[in-house]
């Protein structure tokens, strides 16, 4: 075995991790409004939602070799790795994806310990990037595209992520408004079975879409580092391994539930019922498929939050929790700049050592990462037993004040 | 045209579809719903001790099968997408053809 195969190796199990966290890290979209209003039961929630990954992964055989074209300029444009890069038997490549999912990986495990909600695709994105400019320089970066369409990191991640929360969030407020004006006076008996039928089909279309929208972008990246090191060479179909493996990540990811992200989601923003949650996963549904019917490239994460607070501004009299939201948001403006300075010292380690030396650095690096951050979540499990439990805004930790231990 | 331009121009009409896909079809169930009560009679709605209206069983029934039929659009669509056609809205009635 050549050196860079190992490093090819390090690459496919980096990003099959990376897939896994975007599972776990986005059950919540789909799901956490089910769990909320006990439409069902959490387990069920997340295994409904893993096997519709699951389906959805394989639908999805659309090629997306071109996935990084997005925001960096790595490969050319039918998708075959840029040749400057390949020289040297394509480490140079290696260690910039290596790098762009450990960064990724670290932010997505960074946010569910906070039980924050960011999006997968920023993570993803945002480590490449910071991959790319340590490794290529500033103009490694695709900005803003060539004008000719929506393109680069300004057109396929910044603008669809301020627009599309805001427009699911007007969607998902009109629907529930309507609801409540249509069915007032109705028996709890109806609305409340009739709506937990609506929210349970609605949330499976959500993670349908999801799978086949985000499974695609690591079968995309395994394969460009496949491409790079010459093990394959078609860049019109994906290794079908390659697609099996990807699925089951997701899968299992969703399967495991991020408990954290769902209890935030369901039940930090909003206090959520079954006709508010019906109008919320109706709306992700309609906003994800649209836009990816359009071309509108965006963020499962920021469609779902975006109804979900949508849903409680259109019910009359429901109590929002805006510092919840303020701090989702401020996780969204940080996402790419931060998995960015995590792929970009990524890199810079792994450059330093140099070769599979470096390469090896940086996975240890980040096998050291999750476990501690994984060791520090112990300390307050959330899991499918206490995921409802009423929600209590959490106070300013209580703070000692300096001095007073020793004199008391 | 720029970034924001194409950016806006896409926003809206992903707005557009939102709203009658994504608040559209939750109204019809709703109406679904209140046209079922409405059927059964009884303390069902509002208006209580009201008899049974069978038309009122019947239409919720219409409603759920317009909501499932909107469903199976959007399940159509992602099937469809991921294996390289589209569904294409220009004799109205959606058909799947290639892209």
């Amino acid at each position: 075995m050549t050196e860079t195969t190992v490093i090819l190796a390090l690459v496919v199990i980096t990003a099959l991790g990376f897939d896994f966290t975007n599972g776990f890290h986005d059950t919540a979209n789909a799901m956490a409004t089910s769990i909320a209003t006990n439409a069902l039961r959490p387990k069920v929630a997340v295994a409904l939602s893993g096997t519709l990954n699951l389906i959805g992964a394989f639908l999805s055989v659309e090629v997306a070799l071109t996935v990084t074209n997005a925001v960096v300029k790595i490969q050319t444009s039918n998708g075959a790795p840029k040749e400057s890069l390949t020289a040297d038997g394509g480490e140079a490549l290696l260690l910039i994806i290596l790098a762009g999912l450990v960064g990724g990986i670290v932010w997505n495990l960074l946010t569910w310990l906070l039980g924050l909600p960011s999006s997968s695709s920023h993570a993803l994105f945002g480590g490449l990037i910071g991959a790319t400019i340590a490794g290529l320089g500033w103009a490694g970066v695709n900005w803003n595209g060539d004008g000719s369409k929506l393109d680069g990191v300004v057109g396929k991640v910044i603008l669809p992520a301020v627009l599309s929360p805001v427009i699911a969030g007007v969607v998902a407020a009109v629907g529930t408004w309507l609801i409540y004006r249509v069915t007032v006076g109705v028996a709890a008996r109806f609305t409340d079975n009739g709506f937990r039928w609506g929210q349970i089909g609605s949330a499976s279309l959500v993670s349908l879409a999801h799978g086949t929208n985000d499974a695609q972008k690591t079968m995309g990246v395994i394969t460009l580092a496949l491409i790079a090191t010459g093990k394959w060479t078609d860049t019109t179909n994906i290794p079908l391994w390659v697609k099996i493996a990807c699925a089951l990540a997701i899968a299992l990811g969703t399967y495991l539930g991020g408990w954290r992200i769902i209890r935030t989601l369901g039940k930090g923003l909003v206090e959520i019922a079954p006709p508010q949650g019906l109008a919320a996963e109706s709306s992700s549904a309609a906003v994800i498929l649209a836009s990816s019917h359009l071309g509108f490239a965006l963020s499962t994460t920021h469609v779902a939050t975006g109804s979900i607070l949508g849903s409680g501004v259109g019910k009359p009299g429901a109590q929002v929790r805006w510092r919840v939201a303020g701090r989702m948001v401020a996780a969204w403006l940080i996402t790419l700049p931060s998995a960015a300075v995590v792929g970009a010292v990524m890199w810079y380690l792994g450059d330093a050592i140099g070769g599979l030396g470096g390469a090896i650095v940086i996975f240890v690096v980040l096998l050291a990462l999750a476990a501690f951050m994984y060791l520090r979540s112990r300390r307050t499990p959330v899991s499918h037993h206490n995921v409802n439990d009423e929600w209590e805004e959490t106070p300013a930790a209580p703070r000692v004040p300096a001095g007073t231990g020793a004199s008391s | 045209m720029n970034n924001l331009g194409f950016a806006l121009e896409g926003a809206w009409k992903v707005l557009l579809a939102g709203l009658v896909l994504g608040a559209g079809l939750p109204l019809l169930f709703a109406l679904g719903i209140r046209s079922l009560a409405y059927g059964a009679g009884g303390d069902a709605s509002s208006a209580t001790g009201r008899p049974a209206h069978p038309v009122g069983t019947v239409v919720a029934w219409i409603l759920f099968v317009v909501v499932l039929l909107g469903v199976a659009l959007g399940i159509t669509f992602i099937v469809a997408s991921g294996f390289g056609k589209e569904l294409s809205f220009e004799h109205i009635f959606p058909t799947i053809v290639d892209k």
